[in-house]
Order: structure tokens, then C-alpha cells, then sequence
């Protein structure tokens, strides 16, 4: 199982960023170059900047409630797999996803609350609680894991700072601290300057190499924010395979009822 | 004269005058051949034949000596390379005496960890056996490269104490040992799997009583002990780091160090000094599905052993059949002399008996005086990891490799001895009884 570049390494904590739009990047780029007041208010030094930058992105993907629908493309060297999938979140620690097509997957749905991730398989008629070890088990045969979805907070555990600017683009470099639990050497974030919307998000190992590419479009401005409602996570490793979700009829800062996070909505849903 | 009459006429001499030394007159020998009495003389007698052909006697002396020695040499280095195979197995794979709590031998997770550690091991400490003791802290964990992900059931050590533990630290072939927090040692195959190297850093995840845990640990070793069951599934990582990802304070176990072949007594007498809900545990009992294999393996050489007890009585029972054989002609004229077939037919199987006798006595002293040597020498150990270390590289041959002397050997040598010993007397006395005198000194 391969781990999912951009949700591992900016996600939040919340399995809901799948329904802003999946991954953290995502959201974390849109949200931070949303407020760029705020980050150059914190520039002190390249480093402050950059830091600034980096916890106004997180900042602002909190408290962001969503309802969507997710279409997620799987493809493969030998097959392409089409999912869709009912978002919700409150947008900070609780999300639940249900999927809807195919028929033959269809009922499947996963419940995050903070770290805890709860699966319920239509076949078996139970849920289940992933240890740690299932949550690698790629999420629907996608480039993405249930860890990926789960998360972790990461916002903590890079250091980030500003490596090139250009007229149309800021880039930044995240680099793991000590003991961060990430396997990649480094992530390089790429932003539109004008913007401030998200480009694209490289993930590479220690060696240098690059190894997954999440690239970003269909900007959609909500709030004051540039969302954006698809993304392409490609292997770089492995040839022919691609993931691709594009997020449809998105509602942002709803009231999302208590009763959508609870093991009774996981297996039967909540609208 | 032909050449062969004289050797008889000489022969012939020569016994009369050792029978005249022993005090058995041609008539007496006559009459108690008639009677059948006169035991003792005829254990005197078949004594004293043994050494009338001294290369005949040695020759089977040297034969039953060899297969008895071969007998139980065999069964002591088998026995040596067992016991040897499994303590450096266990070694590697766990530890030679765990002291851990019943639960978590019986569910092993690290929700089942040891009480305070300090009690234990003052209770080990006082055991003069227990040379010394290392804490451990095993859980489950995902490691995650930038390519893959992989389950493994993680060892937390101090990195100071595990050596005198385990076999594992030594087989570090890349990079080093760990010396602190914020670092791992993977088995090679683990390593191979995530496509980690020394020097970068793998996430490893684990699960706390509160949630999910996770810590980014730098590879500082690749292990590679030419053990699957070691290369593919160690990762050390200090015990500090194991307990912030377990949030267990204590340890899953406290590893014991005592001397080769004392595991089960050390581990029952430490059973009764520990607090209730904690074991001691011998390798046999943590490594059961290898102790299983060892246990077949024995029943296989077992096998090999009784094959070879079957070529060694095979050769004492054809050494004696044709030394009595070749004596035909002599045994004819025994008989023209007067002594009774019955008679004489005892006398060649007390023959057979003193010289197996002797040669299974010679052996006894030498297998087990090789047996002694090598259970204190250790010559086997590198001599078999230099010859077969490459080639049988799926098995851990162990470097201390010491015969073992265990009382029954002797036992396996007699009755393979002994029976072999009656087979090959049984068919020449038959054919002693049948014996005609005549026909018998016209053989060549």
C-alpha cells in the first residue's frame, strides 16, 4: 500500500478534509493563501513567513462544515474503477463518508472522530474499528489509505519555508522535524501568487526522488476562500496509477446535525 | 607334508599345551565333553582362544568398538546440535528464559504488561544462574516508508542490556546497534520490504490505551542473521520510544540470560518466587513452533540413527560370522579330539560374546571420552559455520555447537550391540552343532 502524498503529510485531523476536498493540501493551500493579512502580519523573518503562512492554511481549513459529493476515479494500468461517495463534516474532528456507487460497493461508509476511524461493511452488517495496521489498506483501492483519511496533525511536525517566488507562483518547502512521523524527506507546495490558490503538492522521499504528485483545479470561491473541487494524486513510482476526485454540489459552513456522527449514521447514513 | 596340514599339527600342539597349562588333560577334556560339565574351563578355554589369532580378535574387537562409539558419539552430537540449534535460535527469536505475565503469553499485547520491574528483578538477581536481565516492550506496529507500509510486531530493548540477551545485536551487519531514543533496527527483510536504508527515517505507528500514536525513527541498523524468521520481522527501537507508543510504563517482559541447558530448571525455580499472574517461561515454551520443528528433526535423525545402528550391527554380525567360518576346518578337528558339538558350539559363542564384550567396552570409553572432549571443546561450532554457514542459509547453525553426554547412549550402543552380537552367534554355533568332523578338516 502506498501512502497518499497530500493527505499525509498537511492534512488536519480530520477525516473530513476529504470532503473539502479529500486532502489536506488542498484546503490547507486554499485556506492559507486565502488570508495572506495574516501570514505577513507574522513575517518577522523568512522562516516566521513561511511558518505564518503554513498555520494560516491549517487555520483556516477549521470550522468549515461541508455537505458534497464526492466522484473518485481510480485508475489503473488494467482497469479504471468509479466511485461516488456522500460527504459530510463539521469541519474539525468529526466526518463521515458513505459510498454510493458502484451497486457492489455501495453501503460501505467510514466514520472518523479525531483519531478514532470506524469502517461499516454492508456485507458483514457490523462495524469495525481499523487498527493500526489495517489503516494502510489502500481506501477503496485508491492511491489513497484509511490512514491517509484518518490523518494526523502534521501542522506541527514540518518546518516549513519559502523557496522560490515568481510572478505567478510561492513555493514552499516542508521539511519533517526530528522525529516526525512522516517516511518523506520533504514536500514541496506550490501556490498560485495571485491567488494564493494551490497548484500543485510533490512529495519525495529521503533520496530526493519524487514520488507522488497531487495537482489541484476547478477553484471555487466560498467564503472569502479559493477551494479547489478536483484534484489528481499520481504515483510517479508506478506508471498508470492515478487517483482522481472532483467534489460536486459543495455547501460550505451548513448545519450538519449531531446524529451524522454517530455508528447509527455509519451504517444506515444521516439524510 | 602340505603347509596347511602342518599349521593344523602345530595349531594342534599349541592348544594341547595351553590346555595342559590350564590344567585340561586330552582325557579330561574328553570325558567332560561327555558330561558336560566343566564350565569354568570352557570360559577359560574360549578366553584363551580369543588371543590364538590376536589379529582375528582384534579385528572384532576393533569393529564392535567402532560401532559402539560410532553408536553414541552419534546420538551425543546429534543431541549437541539440537539443543545448540535451538538455544541460538532462541536467542535470536526470543530470549532463553522470559519472565512475562501469563496474559500476555497467552494474548500477547501490550495491554498485559509486566507490575513494576524493579521487584522482578531483584527476584532474578538473587538466581546465581541468572547471569543477567533486560526489559522488553513488544507491540504492534505499521512502519511506513515514502514507497510502502508494513506491519510488524516491534521489540522496544534497552539498547545497554539487550546484548547480553540476545543474538540479535550481533548480527547487526549495516550501520550499529541502537544507542538511545529516535532510532530503529530493522531485520533486513523488513528493511528490503520498505526499501529503507541506514540513515533515513521510517514512520512507525502504534496504538496507546488513548488512541492512535505515531514517531518518525531514524534507521540506524540493518540486521541480517540469515534467520527468515528474524530477518523478516525484527524492529528494535529503544524501550523509551516503545513506551511513549504504548503509554505501557513497565514492560511486556524482563529477558533472562542463564547458562546452556538450565533454561527449564532456571525457569521453574524462578515460578515460584514471582507474584501471582507472572511466569518464567523457558525457550522451549516461547519458541513452540520452532521447538515443534526441532522436535521433528529429532524424530527425523532418529530415524538416520537407527539406520546407521543397523549398518554397525551389520558389520559386527559379518566380522563374527566370518571369523567363526574361516575356522571350520579347525573346529572339525576339535571335534575329532573328542569335545562335543554342544559343547563347542558355546565355546564359540562365549568366543563371540568376550570379544564384542571387550570391543563394546573399548568403544564405550572412547565415544564417551570423545564425548567429553567435544561437550567442553567447542570444535564443532565454528567448523560446521565455516563448511555449511553459506550453504544452509536459511538455518542459523549455532556458533557454540557442544556435544551432549546423556547416560543412554550406552544403551542405544548395547542393544544394538547386543543384538547384533547374537544374530551373527546364533547361525555359526548352528552350524558348530551340525558340524561333520570329517568333512569339516577336508575344508580349505
Amino acid at each position: 500500500m502506498t501512502p497518499t502524498p497530500s493527505a499525509r503529510a498537511i492534512r488536519p485531523p480530520a477525516f473530513a478534509r476529504l470532503a473539502r476536498v479529500g486532502l489536506i493540501a488542498v484546503a490547507l493551500a486554499a485556506g492559507s493563501l486565502a488570508t495572506p493579512a495574516r501570514a505577513q502580519a507574522a513575517a518577522g523573518t523568512a522562516e516566521d513567513e513561511a511558518r505564518a503562512l503554513l498555520d494560516a492554511v491549517i487555520d483556516n481549513l477549521r470550522g468549515l462544515s461541508e455537505r458534497a459529493t464526492l466522484d473518485l476515479t481510480v485508475e489503473r494500468p488494467d482497469r479504471t474503477v468509479h466511485y461516488r461517495m456522500d460527504i459530510v463534516s463539521d469541519g474539525d474532528q468529526r466526518s463521515l463518508v458513505r459510498v454510493s456507487a458502484p451497486p457492489r460497493e455501495a453501503g460501505q461508509a467510514f466514520l472518523s472522530i479525531g483519531d478514532n476511524l470506524l469502517v461499516y461493511s454492508p456485507r458483514l452488517g457490523r462495524s469495525l474499528r481499523l487498527p493500526p495496521s489495517g489503516r494502510s489498506n489502500a481506501f477503496l483501492g485508491s492511491d489513497l489509505s484509511y490512514d491517509d483519511l484518518a490523518g494526523g496533525e502534521y501542522r506541527d511536525r514540518y518546518t516549513a519555508a519559502v523557496v522560490g517566488r515568481s510572478a505567478d507562483t510561492v513555493t514552499l518547502d516542508l521539511v519533517p522535524q526530528p522525529e516526525a512521523p512522516t517516511p518523506y524527506g520533504k514536500l514541496v507546495f506550490v501556490v498560485a501568487a495571485g491567488s494564493h490558490a494551490p497548484e500543485s503538492l510533490t512529495f519525495f522521499d529521503q533520496r530526493g526522488n519524487a514520488v507522488k504528485r497531487s495537482v489541484f483545479s476547478d477553484f471555487q470561491d466560498v467564503d472569502g476562500r479559493t477551494i479547489p473541487q478536483r484534484f489528481e494524486i499520481a504515483d510517479l513510482l508506478k506508471e498508470g496509477y492515478r487517483t482522481t476526485a472532483v467534489f460536486r454540489d459543495a455547501s460550505f459552513g451548513i448545519d450538519i446535525p449531531e446524529r451524522c456522527f454517530t455508528e447509527a449514521a455509519l451504517e444506515r447514513g444521516c439524510f | 607334508m602340505r603347509p596347511g596340514r602342518r599349521r593344523l599339527r602345530s595349531s594342534g600342539r599349541r592348544a594341547a599345551a595351553r590346555d595342559e597349562e590350564a590344567g585340561i588333560s586330552p582325557r579330561n577334556r574328553h570325558a567332560e565333553g561327555r558330561a558336560g560339565g566343566g564350565s569354568a574351563a570352557l570360559y577359560r578355554l574360549a578366553w584363551r582362544n580369543l588371543w590364538r589369532q590376536p589379529r582375528r580378535t582384534l579385528l572384532l574387537v576393533v569393529v564392535v568398538a567402532y560401532a559402539t562409539l560410532a553408536i553414541v558419539f552419534l546420538w551425543g552430537f546429534i543431541d549437541g546440535f539440537m539443543t545448540g540449534m535451538l538455544a541460538s535460535q532462541g536467542r535470536l527469536v526470543a530470549a532463553p528464559v522470559l519472565i512475562t505475565t501469563t496474559a500476555y503469553h497467552e494474548d500477547p499485547d501490550p495491554s498485559h504488561p509486566l507490575p513494576a520491574l524493579a521487584p522482578l528483578e531483584r527476584i532474578a538477581a538473587e538466581r546465581p544462574e541468572v547471569r543477567s536481565a533486560a526489559p522488553r516492550l513488544e507491540f504492534g506496529a505499521l512502519l511506513r516508508s515514502p514507497y510502502t507500509s508494513e506491519g510488524v510486531m516491534a521489540r522496544g530493548v534497552d539498547p545497554g542490556r539487550e546484548a547480553a540477551v540476545s543474538a540479535i545485536p550481533d548480527t547487526v551487519s549495516e550501520g550499529r546497534m541502537l544507542a538511545g531514543p529516535g532510532e530503529i533496527v530493522l531485520g533486513s527483510g523488513v528493511a528490503d520490504r520498505l526499501d529503507s536504508r541506514v540513515g533515513e527515517r521510517v514512520a512507525v505507528d502504534a496504538s496507546a490505551a488513548d488512541g492512535p500514536t505515531s514517531l518518525g525513527l531514524r534507521v540506524v541498523g540493518i540486521v541480517r542473521s540469515g534467520t527468515p524468521a528474524v530477518d523478516d520481522t525484527t524492529a528494535l527501537v529503544d524501550i523509551a520510544d516503545a513506551r511513549r507508543l504504548t503509554g505501557i510504563a513497565t514492560a511486556t517482559g524482563l529477558a533472562l540470560d542463564v547458562p546452556r541447558g538450565q533454561e527449564e530448571r532456571v525457569a521453574s525455580r524462578l515460578g515460584a518466587a514471582l507474584p501471582a499472574g507472572v511466569t518464567a517461561y523457558p525457550i522451549s515454551a516461547l519458541i513452540g513452533q520452532l521447538a515443534r520443528a526441532v522436535g521433528w528433526g529429532r524424530v527425523e535423525v532418529t530415524v538416520i540413527g537407527l539406520v546407521f545402528s543397523l549398518f554397525a550391527a551389520i558389520a559386527v554380525t559379518s566380522t563374527v560370522v566370518v571369523s567363526v567360518l574361516e575356522r571350520t576346518r579347525e573346529f572339525g578337528v576339535i571335534v575329532a579330539l573328542g569335545l562335543d558339538q554342544y559343547r563347542l558350539s558355546t565355546l564359540v559363542t562365549l568366543e563371540s560374546v568376550y570379544a564384542t564384550a571387550l570391543g563394546w567396552l573399548a568403544g564405550a570409553v572412547l565415544g564417551y571420552g570423545l564425548l567429553w572432549l567435544f561437550s567442553v571443546w567447542n570444535a564443532f561450532g565454528p567448523l560446521f559455520t565455516g563448511l555449511y554457514g553459506e550453504m544452509l542459509s536459511g538455518i542459523t547453525l549455532p556458533d557454540q555447537l557442544l556435544t551432549v553426554v546423556r547416560p543412554q547412549y550406552l544403551l542405544y550402543a548395547s542393544v544394538t550391540i547386543a543384538l547384533a552380537a547374537l544374530f551373527a552367534a546364533v547361525a555359526p554355533a548352528r552350524r558348530v552343532r551340525d558340524l561333520r568332523p570329517a568333512e569339516a578338516m577336508r575344508s580349505e
